[in-house]
């Protein structure tokens, strides 16, 4: 959750009902996946329009993200837009070290659409303490 | 920045949603004004200066001064 604290004003509220909305969606096609719903599109041309469905709730976060750091006061999108940065620096940087790790360290595999959850993991960990705007 | 927004506040008997909402502001940039966690965009300040009715030194504190 980007705002402090709990939403007090409309646009963090309607934040935070769109953010719920969109991982809600990426939470069902993940659901779905893991459960087998899509492996008869294995390899067909359907299997291109999955991964583009999936995209759309990452899409949707972000127009939402721009959307309450416009409604919000300077402050609001100054600390949003640095626990964003943050996160998002954090992920890319983890998930390089581990895309080495596998080329040249024969670590495990890590499917890419992990970078969305370790994001939101990310986002968890830094934004507490990420209070000011200096 | 260091500031007087706080006692400015409350010689008015104010809270800081009070404030937020006179200003246009949160709750949380009052707060984060008021405990030096954030400067003020300079539109913000004359805005705070007009509303107490003083210069924004008198309420700022000027850093490079």
């Amino acid at each position: 959750m980007l705002t402090i604290g709990r939403p007090t004003t409309t646009a963090q509220r309607k934040y935070m009902m769109r953010t719920l909305a969109f991982m809600g969606g990426y939470v069902a096609v993940m659901v779905a996946v893991i459960f087998g719903a899509f492996d008869d599109i294995q390899g067909t041309p359907a299997a291109w329009g999955l991964a583009l469905t999936v995209t759309a709730p990452i899409v949707g976060q972000i127009w939402t993200t721009l959307a309450v750091m416009r409604d919000s006061d300077e402050f609001v999108r100054a600390v949003m837009a640095k626990q964003f940065i943050l996160a998002a620096g954090i992920s890319m940087a983890l998930f390089t070290a581990w895309g080495f790790a596998e080329s040249f360290a024969d670590a495990p595999h890590a499917e890419g659409w992990l970078i969305y959850p370790l994001f939101w993991a990310s986002l968890g960990v830094v934004a507490p303490f990420i209070k000011s705007s200096n | 920045m260091r500031n007087r927004l706080k006692l400015l506040r409350v010689e008015r008997g104010w809270t800081q949603e009070q404030l937020g909402q006179a200003l246009g502001v949160s709750r949380q940039a009052v707060n984060a004004l008021e405990t030096e966690k954030h400067d003020p965009s300079l539109d913000l300040a004359y805005r705070i200066a007009v509303l107490f009715a003083r210069p924004v030194e008198e309420i700022f504190d000027n850093p490079h001064a």
